[in-house]
């Protein structure tokens, strides 16, 4: 699994709404087969943007407050916060590429 | 059924229901037409989670999505392997049953079972 920092129900608040920098939420469950494939992306991605973008995943089967909260369905899903809002997700086993190109789109604005 | 929290959690599938669900997904590949991703690993994780909500739930509900209510779904059975959109579309998003034309798509339609374990959050 990806090795971003684990966020909870009770962390989420202080750890992704609150952040300065915008934040990438890797909701993810333990026997889901594409968010290994998706976690792996996830961790070059934490590295590319190291210091712009948070990355932190978050595992629905422990945590479903969150996950109930942002309409969570298909995993994994990956959801961009910034300011505290989401303003971005995108679902399934996406190629790196998709992550970034989202990314850029809103680190531009 | 019960649905305790600890017995939804960190630990496999009886090796029962996994081979059951190995025996399920090699047959319905073949039926389909469809093959297994090219690396085992997401294979095998895919089954172990079928496996563990037929243990848990009685019924192999999808482990790829996210549900409020696991026993609700399974009682709706539109997620339940195969999922409805698979049985029309043969749309998997969980990447066990893969068309050709999938990036990640293997030549295999039997399952080489690969040590896997629980991922911790």
């Amino acid at each position: 699994m990806s090795s971003a920092v684990a966020v909870t129900d009770s962390s989420f608040e202080q750890d992704v709404i609150s952040s300065d920098i915008p934040v990438l939420v890797d909701f993810w469950a333990p026997w889901c087969g594409p968010c290994r494939v998706v976690a792996t992306v996830v961790d070059e991605i934490a590295s590319q943007y190291e210091g712009k973008v948070k990355v932190v995943k978050l595992n629905t089967d422990e945590n479903p407050g969150i996950a109930t909260q942002y309409g969570i369905r298909s995993i994994p899903t990956l959801m961009l916060f910034k300011g505290g809002q989401k303003v971005d997700s995108v679902v399934g086993a996406v190629p790196k590429t998709t992550i970034a190109n989202t990314i850029e789109k809103h680190l531009a604005e | 059924m019960s649905t305790a929290p600890e017995s939804l959690g960190n630990s496999k599938s009886s090796d029962k229901s996994f081979e059951a669900m190995r025996k399920f997904a090699e047959t319905y590949a073949k039926r389909t037409g469809t093959y297994f991703c090219a690396d085992p690993s997401i294979t095998t994780v895919v089954i172990e989670g079928l496996a563990k909500h037929k243990d848990d739930l009685g019924a192999p509900l999808c482990p790829c999505r996210y549900y409020e209510d696991k026993e609700a779904e399974v009682k709706n059975t539109y997620w339940n392997c195969p999922c409805v959109p698979m049985r029309e579309r043969k749309e998997c998003h969980c990447m066990l049953f893969l068309t050709s034309d999938n990036p990640f798509v293997g030549d295999k339609q039997e399952l080489e079972v690969v040590e896997v374990s629980y991922e911790q959050a």
